[in-house]
């Protein structure tokens, strides 16, 4: 497709409204993206529940590949970085430098509760969450989360997929 | 026996159409849990604070704080309060600020 195209749909002017940011938001990510992506996994500490879940991606019922997104083992060939663990603190600089490897456009898609802060406290051995050490764009929680909740934020950091993490109540009873 | 292999031997087909269609596979996740406030008293939310290992749980005043993005789905709480506590079944939990995960549960009034 001839760049100079895209770029005319794509105005880089502040867009007005929500809905218009959207739209520039999902334009411009299809430009960077399109329909492939290749992501780098990081592992910054997990339990390996999460590496279990993110290798299922690969396996037949899951097929990641039909999607079009890729794992590499190169953090200069990633677009994603999946990063599992609570950041230990011996790591931290490791990621850094793993993130600063990797060519812009990029995606942080924070995996698992412990990424999330969920599971330790910040001390003397982990940072205890993702947060502040790397820009993280898309949170998926779980303990560790199913492929097909690892595969929805995919979807979700490609924007393919609408986030729904706003519009859950976790009510029942005639309550929601 | 996981039961993709038992329809993949049946139709000769595996794969997921997830998330073209939703998958039946996935009511079986464990997931994390959906509240009735109506039976949510503050006792019941002060021993969820308590029992929770992954620290979810946060009570202020006549709310429960609920952080999804901290919850194991370990169980805990609905063995704790079945009556309060049920399984929500939502796995679609992925979220582009951390704060959408944060949920604010009404107790019941006293």
């Amino acid at each position: 497709m001839n760049p100079g195209a895209m770029d005319a749909a794509a105005p880089d002017a502040a867009p007005s409204s929500i809905e218009e940011t959207a739209d520039v938001l999902r334009r411009r990510v299809a430009r960077q993206f399109g329909r492939s992506l290749h992501i780098r996994t990081l592992d910054t500490g997990s339990c390996a529940a999460c590496e279990q879940e993110i290798r299922l991606l690969a396996a037949p019922h899951y097929d990641l590949h039909r999607l079009g997104f890729f794992f590499t083992p190169a953090p200069r060939h990633a677009d994603l970085l999946l990063v599992t663990g609570p950041m230990l603190r011996a790591f931290a600089s490791a990621a850094r430098k793993t993130y600063e490897a990797m060519p812009s456009p990029k995606l942080v898609v924070a995996t698992g509760a412990c990424a999330l802060g969920g599971v330790y406290q910040p001390d003397e051995f982990s940072y205890g969450s993702v947060a502040g050490q790397l820009p993280v764009d898309v949170w998926i929680p779980g303990c560790p989360p199913s492929p097909l909740a690892l595969l929805q934020g995919l979807m979700v950091a490609v924007d393919r997929m609408a986030e729904r993490a706003w519009h859950l109540t976790f009510l029942s009873g005639g309550a929601q | 026996m996981p039961q993709w292999f038992v329809r993949g031997l049946r139709r000769g087909l595996v794969t997921t159409r997830y998330p073209a269609r939703p998958d039946p596979l996935a009511a079986l996740l464990p997931g994390p849990p959906s509240f009735r406030p109506d039976a949510l008293t503050r006792q019941v939310a002060d021993d969820l604070v308590q029992i929770c290992p992954s620290r979810a749980f946060v009570r202020a005043g006549d709310e429960l704080i609920f952080d999804a993005g901290a919850c194991t789905a370990c169980g805990r709480c609905r063995e704790r309060a079945p009556e309060a506590v049920t399984l929500s079944g939502e796995f679609e939990l992925a979220a582009t600020d951390r704060a959408a995960l944060v949920k604010r549960i009404p107790l019941r009034d006293e």
